[in-house]
């Protein structure tokens, strides 16, 4: 019994070890209720839907929606292209980010490449835009008459070129443009571990006259092998689960099927959300796999060196800049600018005045419009700066980015710190997946759960705020966890340990050693759940009705049509987005991107 | 370890039901037309239950005039919250103005109120989950969907009907005799195209002929859509198509003809009249064939711009009303297929935004009200009768509207010339006579969804060859 006892007291006495018991209760409660959720929906039959038809009853369980997703005539386009298409995107897509966005990091942090404060943050905007905004830019420069039967964009308007088909609709604008808004990502994480690299591995193999390329391939991409494996994890769940890209690009995934499942083969989405589940799940088992192999990681240590930085040249610092200026133009300003432009159009698309020249064609209606009058053009709405459904979702899109970063962030990094300081402990693996597996979850899915978990006879949770949050919390919980986790593996013990010789208390230790040494990535465990959930859709979709926050606002405008109220959405998107970066940055002194780049 | 049990659960769960696939050699599954008779029973019977609450009030209310429920309104909502739940953005509009209404009665009233438009056919999830409780959140809703409702909603006893006394003296029907749901308007999708080209649509045909990529918002996220292909099968719109069909000339016939012949056996399969297998080949090509967009806004963008020459579409008719004039943009742009003398077959598709109680409603008095205050009078419906191509579904409301808004001379300016005659509404007598609209029956859809429905789900679209 004593023996017991001092156990339990020897259990309790490391802050790490409640950490853990705590958030692996609740974990594992909010990641299975929604998997339950999920499965329970595949059996149960919906009146009015397929399994009704099928098996002649209105109520009650059935597997016949597994029978006939898996076996019927339409299993080739419910199933099979779709997932093979989601596969191929959530591939190519991982491939695209890692080498655009570790490529960068790479330049950023180890070369004397110039311009570097300002790519720096430029090359994260396609991040901190939500994903299809890339998409209907996309759709504005390339799609043509000639080709798609759609009003001409803007090449073909100007110059009368058009493109194939292959590069207006379908897996590839799907890929490319899903990579360059999760590049940023890969470069966040990548450039963070390049960044707080100890050099003195690469400074012996210098010394040791070792050829560049097997410093590069035997000791710096080893080194940075757990952020390439991150960032495929949170790309490739990401892409799988993307929603809004492949439905304007045209692509049918698992994701868009689903939508379009859901009216009539209710059950059968529902299994279509575990397959992309079960996906997951396969990821993270590789991962777990791979974690296994690895002997250490630690690359902050008490004596780290300084970094070394690779001479590109003296012209080519400046040449290697200069194209990074003019791609990151591309993916970040000139969306932008068009954004923009797209609110002073007459109608929307309508570019005429570049024809004619004519500036009077330009207006200030989608703005200034003080009334509801259809006859102006505004299809019933107010002008921007007027319209209480833009800004009604504003207000409430801040409160809900606050308080997922504040919660997720908080558990994100208790997580992360706990399972580093019990690594080998299988309680803290179980604990980790856990708190990691509702992002390899599809949004739609997760979302589509909490709905259905939230919807019965005692509670309806449907357009509150606060399932938006608690889904926001879990779903986003991995990005502060990962974050916190990489970035803790990489503090040797010997630094709290002294701490802990000195008297230090656990709050003491974290607030003055641990957080400090490791503040670009925490500060990014509270960024990235904020950024992410201003501009999050698939994840919100399925639990408010547009006019709630921005990212349905925004959807529901683009849908519609009306690009000068998404634009001035996106608009409104980026500028707060800088705003709290920069208020980050003078009040903390770490920012998304600076703690890399600046 | 957990993480395998749960990864082993769910891998399990799908394996468990695909060997029940494997043993199941007898399971009816999609594309099976034979499956298609079997759902009666069940969802019939759910709406023989007792008469509830809500259920007692309408039979009540329907023998009420507006003023009347609008007493009863006043007594059960004065300073409480009415949430309502629809497709349409406009309820919004309109209950202000129903509180304004309330208010020359009772000058005290007051109540606040919530008018929510989920999308991604997320309406019928939200009703269905509200309807579990004891007292709903949703006092009544305005939707959309005809098949839907009457398979999801009516079917299984979640909304109700309420017909107000008013509406049916106005319609020469009473309101206990009345069958069918209460529609608050109709609208007309129409066939439009753009005539800086050379193309001609004269004929239904057109629209599918060789090379024509009409723009429609994809049947997948716009049900209604679909439902316009399933009304297409119903015997009197097929013989529509089959009298378009007669009067192609002979080359186009011939285009035509393998794929009706193709048709013929598929039609019979599926139960269809003698010119069912016209509607399939219609149906067939248009799936195949259409440009898929994600709503009619973008549609009418695009027509109306001189780049998109020789482009047609089926689009809200309604669009065309906040279309800016510019060098590239104009009405005059488009041409409404229907409008043209020469034209031959069906002009668009009509379908209803309907009204409904919910059989839970907490504010039952005045979900009936709000109803009769805008099915019945001019300034309750204006919220959706001040645009051209909505009509209200009363026809003294239809009438007055006219007359107020004169949708029928929208083209004409200051002057008096008719600057834009796209944009002169002819109206619902004349859309459903001479326009030949295709009006939705919620009943036939319902019906069909599982046989023509599944036929259309064979097809490939346009949009999957990506």
């Amino acid at each position: 019994m004593g023996i017991l006892k001092n156990r339990i007291r020897t259990f309790f006495g490391k802050p790490q070890n409640i950490i853990l018991l705590i958030f692996g209760i609740m974990l594992t409660f909010s990641t299975v209720a929604p998997v339950v959720a999920i499965v329970k929906d595949t059996l149960q039959i919906h009146p009015g839907t397929i399994d009704q038809h099928l098996t002649g009853k209105a109520s009650g369980y059935s597997i016949v929606n597994y029978i006939d997703l898996f076996t019927s005539k339409l299993a080739m386009s419910n199933l099979w292209k779709p997932l093979i298409n989601t596969l191929f995107l959530a591939i190519f897509t991982c491939l695209i980010s890692i080498l655009y966005g570790g490529f960068f990091a790479f330049l950023v942090t180890r070369t004397n490449m110039k311009f570097k404060k300002y790519l720096s943050s430029i090359f994260i905007f396609p991040y901190i835009m939500p994903q299809w905004t890339l998409a209907v830019v996309w759709q504005n420069m390339f799609n043509s008459n000639a080709v798609l039967g759609t009003s001409d964009g803007l090449i073909a308007s100007l110059t009368g070129v058009t493109f194939p088909k292959w590069w207006c609709q379908g897996l590839f604008p799907s890929a490319v443009v899903l990579g360059l808004h999760y590049a940023p990502f890969a470069y966040i994480m990548i450039g963070g571990i390049f960044k707080n690299m100890d050099a003195n591995l690469e400074e012996a193999a210098t010394i040791l006259d070792t050829p560049k390329w097997k410093i590069m391939t035997m000791i710096t991409l080893p080194m940075i092998t757990p952020a390439i494996l991150n960032t495929i994890l949170l790309v490739f769940g990401s892409a799988m689960g993307s929603y809004p890209v492949p439905h304007y690009l045209g692509l049918t995934t698992l994701s868009t099927k689903y939508i379009s499942l859901n009216s009539k083969y209710t059950g059968e989405a529902s299994i279509l959300a575990i397959i992309m589940m079960v996906f997951g799940i396969m990821i993270l088992s590789l991962n777990q796999l791979s974690l296994k192999s690895r002997k250490n990681y630690t690359t902050v240590t008490g004596k780290s060196g300084q970094l070394s930085k690779i001479n590109i040249g003296k012209a080519g610092k400046y040449v290697v800049g200069a194209v990074y200026i003019v791609m990151t133009f591309f993916t970040s300003i000139w969306p932008i600018m068009l954004f923009a432009l797209e609110t002073f159009l007459p109608n929307p698309g309508d570019y005429s005045f570049l024809y004619t020249h004519d500036f009077k064609n330009l207006t200030t209606k989608w703005w200034l419009t003080s009334e509801n009058v259809t006859e102006n053009g505004l299809y019933g709405q107010h002008g921007i700066l007027y319209n209480p459904t833009i800004w009604h979702a504003f207000w409430g899109t801040l409160l809900l980015a606050f308080a997922c970063a504040a919660i997720a962030g908080t558990i994100g990094t208790l997580i992360g710190y706990a399972v580093a300081k019990n690594r080998r402990s299988r309680w803290a693996a179980y604990v980790n997946n856990m708190a990691f597996l509702p992002y390899l979850m599809p949004s739609i899915a997760v979302g589509a759960a909490f709905f259905i978990l939230f919807s019965n006879e005692h509670i309806n949770l449907f357009n509150t705020y606060y399932i938006l949050i608690i889904a926001g919390v879990i779903k986003y919980i991995p990005f502060a966890s990962r974050a916190s986790l990489n970035s803790m593996l990489q503090i040797s013990n010997e630094l709290e340990e002294a701490a802990i010789i000195q008297n230090a208390s656990w709050v003491k230790r974290m607030v003055k050693i641990i957080i400090p040494i490791q503040k670009s990535s925490i500060i990014s465990g509270f960024s990235l759940p904020f950024m992410t959930c201003l501009r999050e859709l698939s994840l919100f979709l399925l639990l408010c009705t547009q006019g709630f926050i921005l990212s349905t606002t925004l959807d529901y405008f683009d849908e519609m049509g009306l690009y000068a109220f998404s634009s001035a959405i996106n608009l409104i998107l980026i500028v707060t987005i800088l705003v709290f970066n920069t208020l980050a940055d003078k009040l903390t002194g770490s920012s998304l991107d600076n703690g890399i780049g600046g | 370890m957990k993480k395998r049990g749960l990864a082993l659960a769910v891998v399990s769960a799908m394996l468990v039901a695909t060997l029940g696939a494997c043993g199941s050699g007898t399971t009816k599954t999609t594309g099976d037309s034979t499956a298609a008779q079997s759902q009666d029973s069940g969802s019939k019977q759910a709406a023989n239950t007792e008469k509830s609450e809500v259920d007692n009030i309408i039979a009540q209310a329907q023998g009420m005039s507006l003023e009347e429920l609008a007493k009863k309104a006043i007594e059960e909502s004065n300073g409480k919250t009415f949430y309502g739940v629809g497709n349409s953005s406009r309820g919004k509009t309109a209950l202000p103005l129903f509180i304004s209404y309330l208010k020359t009665i009772d000058p005290n009233y007051n109540m606040e109120f919530e008018w929510q438009q989920p999308k991604n056919n997320k309406i019928f999830e939200q009703l269905s989950a509200d309807s579990l409780k004891p007292s709903g959140t949703f006092a009544m809703t305005l939707i959309q969907d005809g098949n839907q409702i009457q398979t999801k909603m009516v079917d299984t006893n979640i909304l109700k009907t309420f017909i107000p006394k008013d509406w049916a003296e106005a319609n020469g029907v009473s309101a206990d005799s009345y069958k069918g749901f209460l529609p608050l308007q109709t609208l007309n999708k129409v066939f439009m195209f753009n005539n800086t080209g050379d193309a001609k649509y004269t004929n239904c045909w057109d629209f599918v002929y060789e090379g024509s990529h009409p723009l429609f918002m994809d049947i997948d996220s716009e049900l209604v859509g679909k439902n316009f292909l399933y009304m297409l099968t119903k015997e009197e719109y097929a013989d529509k198509l089959k009298e378009a069909y007669d009067k192609l000339d002979a080359t186009k016939k011939a285009y035509f003809d393998p794929v009706i012949a193709g048709e013929e056996s598929d039609a019979k399969d599926l139960g269809l009249s003698e010119n069912g297998k016209y509607a399939l080949a219609w149906i067939k090509l248009w799936v195949e064939n259409y440009t898929e967009e994600t709503d009619d806004g973008p549609i009418c963008n695009t027509l109306v711009d001189t780049s998109a020459k020789d482009q047609s579409g089926l689009l809200v008719y309604s669009k065309l009303r906040s279309v800016e004039e510019s060098a590239n943009v104009s009405v005059n742009n488009i041409t409404v297929a229907a409008y043209q003398d020469d034209y031959t077959g069906i002009g668009g598709y009509g379908y209803n935004h309907y009204l409904f109680l919910t059989k839970n409603s907490p504010l039952p008095w005045t979900a009936c009200a709000f109803i009769a205050y805008i099915t019945c009078t001019e300034d309750g419906f204006s919220a959706w009768g001040k645009d051209m191509g909505g009509y209200s579904s009363n026809p003294k409301v239809m009438e007055a509207t006219e007359a107020k808004y004169q949708h029928q001379k929208g083209g004409y300016n200051e002057a008096g010339e008719d600057q834009f005659p796209a944009k002169d509404d002819r109206g619902y007598d004349w859309w459903t006579k001479d326009g030949e609209l295709v009006l939705e029956d919620p009943q036939y859809c319902a019906d069909v969804s599982f046989t023509v429905g599944n036929w259309i789900e064979m097809l490939s679209k346009a949009s999957d060859k990506n």
